[in-house]
């Protein structure tokens, strides 16, 4: 029983995370077809944000060390003002190009920005401790769960409660869904792109942000790579999830979350290590069966 | 008629004859003026001409941008190692090798054949899936390959060394082996692209609707040039490690995915002689800052980029590329030889 | 001034010709028919005035503001509207959120709700389902919802591609009958793309005719509706049937 609970706790925490990222590229792919291969480098430029630059292997806070009632927003609005650069530096300037174009950019501007990191803060994993009274275990229905996970769990809810309720209440969210469904007809109607684009920027840079600060507490380790791992299964969890479909990408982290999870559970000792090739066969595997997304309406138009 | 069309067959066939020519006259000019590192430059840009001409194969005929193939790549540079290294070097690294291949140990050239054909097969198996899908999806499930390939090669400790590297490889593959190998690629990719197949594929690439509704198989033709592209791209992860001596999974991942799309974009998709063009100009671009990390001097204030500078330059390069000239350098032509006579 | 003045416009996409130097005026007030065979550019002449369709030469203007050059969301902003070929509602969207997309661009808000009840008074189908997601609507009411949805910019010109186009004719007729009631109570200008000269002269209005990428004639539907009848009875079978 307590190991149920536990797997339960782990797999949930675990599909949160991913589904925040996955949520941070649906949204993106929603509006404006890019497959944003820079995301995942958004979070780890928000997990450096905590620390002063230098290249030593030892790592000081920075803004770290502001209370999490003035750090978290911090970090939000710099992932949002990073994803809102990125879009006026770069993408803006491919709105009549081809989807394929956008997304071999932003593979480069990813690139970019690893390696700025990499320039500025050196290549070796740091180890960071942000809050790390949040690791402490509670014990919930027989489990003992670290604080953070439960955190983690509500914060998932938190967070794709609220953004549903900007979709479906206001105005940039109505806006938001007429561009991601036809951007064109969406146009005519009056509809601004720009503000639309980068409201869509700015709301996934958000999500980056909240991903990193979760991540960092829970490793404990800033590196500059690690935003690709995440970035990879987010992408299959919104490719999983029906491209563009924000409920979609949110059930398929959760299900990403829980199959590794009991991967991780129940593979034989020797297979474990191979466990995140299991878990892309099976992406493989899922494109296969259903291309246009496991969790997609059938009336919806396929996208890609 | 008969003769315009002739020509036209005639001028098509020209190009691979000139890259070849440039690529000799490249490997020879650096070799002639240049010191031993140039050299070396001068094998690894022959290595990445046979794995970016691979590419394109594929890339530039079907449209379907790939992710996966530096895990093609690292299925070849791998297989080479196994067949060639020395079976005390095996037994001692590598210990959980099948006997047969523990024992095995093949001269180079059909070692690096069979590391091709190798890889030409897990293309067959993996396209036959991957290539069901199009499009993006497509593009996302050879990003999926390719962390595969990285997960099973990085955790595969006796087959592999994990991310310990291998070492011990001997290194044949100097500016000559590799301009061999260059040629090889260029003149296949070139007879592939004027086969029936070929120009069927890239019918496809302009509209897929109306080429399959004109009755082509684009699956077909897709496999095929991945097929052929993935035989290539094994090849040149072979003469990888053995130009370098040393293998680790870590060569064969995002760093290398990254700099071969660049080189393929910046020269322009969609012709062959695009391809080896961006091949050339960024590495020599790569060249020229990699010197400038390490410092040059001009008259008599030294002056060094940053390190990283390098890799930031060429994302930017290839950012600003895509946004002003998005078919490329190239722009989509072929080296041709003039066109003489009348023409039409 | 005209209310919509298009000055030798060329559409082209890449080395295709969709348009070559195409001229007209529509008066304010105007009931005009845009007609012609598949291919002839009506689409495209629409795209380009709405800014859908990047223009290769020439000018637009409206109540004397140019709008070639101008993205689409500015040209709206203008008081143009557009409801296009196979009316292409937000299918995941509710019927009201479809009618609200457009109201962005409006302060007034009492007005806002006022034509939305205006709207489901005049289409009480729409009313009904109002929390229905538009894509279950069957097609006359897709067709009517897009409508209402062009009205929601409250435009001073509005544009409609082919509101035929997949419809039972007693649905058609119904769509006009909807469409002048509008035109008359709003004052709006109507620029229409129709096929049917019959049914445009039986609407009533201007004609001009388009083809290949050119404006080929000009003038009351009914004229153009007598000589396609003149046609028939000579060859035997419609204009269409003639030119295949």
């Amino acid at each position: 029983m307590n190991n149920v609970a536990q797997l339960f706790f782990d797999a949930a925490s675990l599909g949160g995370i991913y589904a925040m990222a996955a949520l941070g590229i649906a949204l993106i792919f929603g509006v404006m077809n890019l497959v944003n291969f820079a995301h995942g480098d958004y979070i780890a430029v928000c997990v450096f944000a905590l620390i002063v630059p230098s290249s030593e292997a030892v790592a000081v806070m920075f803004l770290g060390h502001a209370p999490a009632v003035v750090l978290i927003p911090m970090l939000l609005g710099i992932g949002a003002l990073l994803a809102m650069a990125s879009e006026y530096v770069v993408f803006r300037h491919f709105r009549r190009a081809d989807p394929v174009a956008m997304m071999i950019a932003s593979f480069a501007l990813g690139f970019v920005i690893q390696n700025g990191l990499l320039a500025v803060y050196g290549g070796r994993p740091k180890a960071i401790s942000l809050w790390p009274d949040l690791n402490t275990p509670v014990a919930i229905a027989g489990a003992s769960v670290p604080l953070l996970q439960v955190i983690v769990i509500v914060a998932t809810l938190v967070v794709v409660c609220s953004l549903a309720l900007l979709l479906k209440k206001t105005r940039i969210g109505l806006e938001m869904r007429a561009a991601a469904e036809n951007f064109t007809m969406a146009r005519l109607l009056g509809v601004r792109a720009n503000v639309v684009i980068t409201g869509a920027f700015a709301l996934s840079g958000a999500l980056a942000a909240a991903v990193a600060m979760i991540m960092v507490t829970q490793t404990g380790v800033a590196d500059v790579r690690m935003g690709g791992q995440i970035m990879l299964v987010a992408f299959i969890a919104t490719v999983i999830g029906g491209m563009g479909s924000l409920p979609g990408a949110v059930a398929a982290g959760f299900l990403i979350g829980a199959v590794s999870v009991l991967l991780q559970a129940f593979l034989p000792l020797d297979a474990r290590p191979f466990r995140d090739a299991f878990l892309y066969t099976f992406v493989i595997v899922s494109l296969l069966l259903r291309p246009q997304g496991l969790f997609a309406s059938n009336t919806s138009k396929p996208r890609v | 008629m008969h003769s315009t069309h002739t020509q036209k067959r005639l001028r098509a066939l020209s190009t691979p004859v000139i890259l070849i020519l440039i690529l000799c006259a490249f490997v020879g000019l650096v070799t002639l003026f240049g010191d031993k590192s140039l050299a070396r430059m001068a094998a690894q840009t022959m290595i990445r001409v046979v794995f970016v001409v691979g590419l394109w194969i594929f890339v530039g005929n079907s449209g379907v941008v790939s992710f996966g193939h530096a895990g093609y790549m690292a299925i070849g540079a791998y297989a080479s190692a196994w067949l060639t290294l020395k079976p005390q070097t095996k037994a001692l690294f590598l210990p959980d090798l099948w006997p047969w291949l523990a024992e095995a140990q093949w001269p180079v050239l059909p070692a690096a054949i069979a590391a091709g054909l190798l890889t030409a097969c897990v293309a067959l198996i993996s396209g036959a899936a991957i290539l069901r899908l199009s499009g993006i999806a497509a593009s996302i499930a050879t990003f999926a390959f390719l962390a595969i390939v990285n997960t099973i090669y990085s955790n595969w400790d006796g087959v592999t060394g994990a991310t310990s590297s291998v070492v011990g490889l001997t290194r044949y593959a100097d500016q000559w082996v590799t301009l061999a190998w260059a040629g090889a690629a260029v003149l296949v990719a070139a007879v592939h692209a004027n086969s029936a197949s070929g120009l069927a594929l890239r019918a496809t690439r302009e509209d897929e609707v109306a080429a399959s509704a004109s009755g082509i198989n684009m699956y077909g033709h897709r496999l095929l040039s991945l097929v052929i592209s993935g035989f290539f791209v094994g090849v040149a992860g072979a003469l990888f490690g053995h130009s370098l001596g040393v293998l680790n999974p870590g060569s064969f991942y995002l760093g290398i995915t990254f700099i071969t799309l660049a080189m393929l974009v910046v020269g322009g998709v969609s012709s062959l002689s695009g391809a080896v063009t961006g091949v050339l100009v960024l590495s020599c671009l790569i060249e020229a800052l990699v010197r400038m990390e390490r410092g040059v001097e001009i008259g008599d204030v030294a002056f060094a980029l940053p390190s990283g500078a390098q890799e930031i330059l060429i994302g930017v390069v290839m950012i600003i590329v895509l946004i002003v000239r998005p078919t490329g350098l190239m722009g989509g032509r072929d080296f041709q030889w003039p066109k003489f006579g009348k023409t039409t | 001034m005209s209310k919509l003045g298009v000055f030798d416009v060329s559409v082209r996409y890449g080395k295709v010709p969709a348009l070559n130097d195409v001229s007209l005026h529509v008066e304010e007030g105007e009931r005009v028919f845009i007609s012609g065979p598949n291919g002839a550019g009506k689409s495209s002449l629409l795209g380009a005035i709405s800014g859908a369709v990047s223009t290769s030469h020439g000018r637009i203007e409206m109540d004397g503001d140019i709008l070639s050059g101008r993205p689409p969301e500015a040209i709206a902003r203008l008081g143009l509207s557009m409801v296009p070929e196979g009316r292409e509602i937000f299918g995941a969207l509710t019927v009201e959120e479809n009618l609200r997309v457009g109201v962005g661009i409006r302060r007034d808000k009492q007005a806002i709700e006022s034509d939305i009840s205006d709207i489901y008074d005049a289409f009480s189908i729409l009313g009904e389902r109002r929390h229905a997601n538009a894509g279950a609507l069957s097609g006359g009411q897709q067709q009517m919802l897009a409508i209402g949805r062009g009205l929601m910019t409250n435009p001073k010109l509005m544009m409609v591609d082919e509101p035929s186009l997949g419809l039972a004719p007693n649905i058609v007729d119904q769509v006009y009958e909807t469409l002048v009631a509008l035109q008359e109570e709003r004052g709006l200008t109507l620029l229409i793309v129709e096929q049917s000269s019959a049914r445009a002269a039986r609407v009533g209005g201007r004609m001009i005719l388009l083809r290949g990428g050119a404006v080929v004639g000009d003038g009351d539907a009914a004229e153009f509706a007598q000589q396609d009848l003149l046609k028939e009875a000579y060859f035997g079978g419609s204009q269409k049937e003639t030119a295949q």
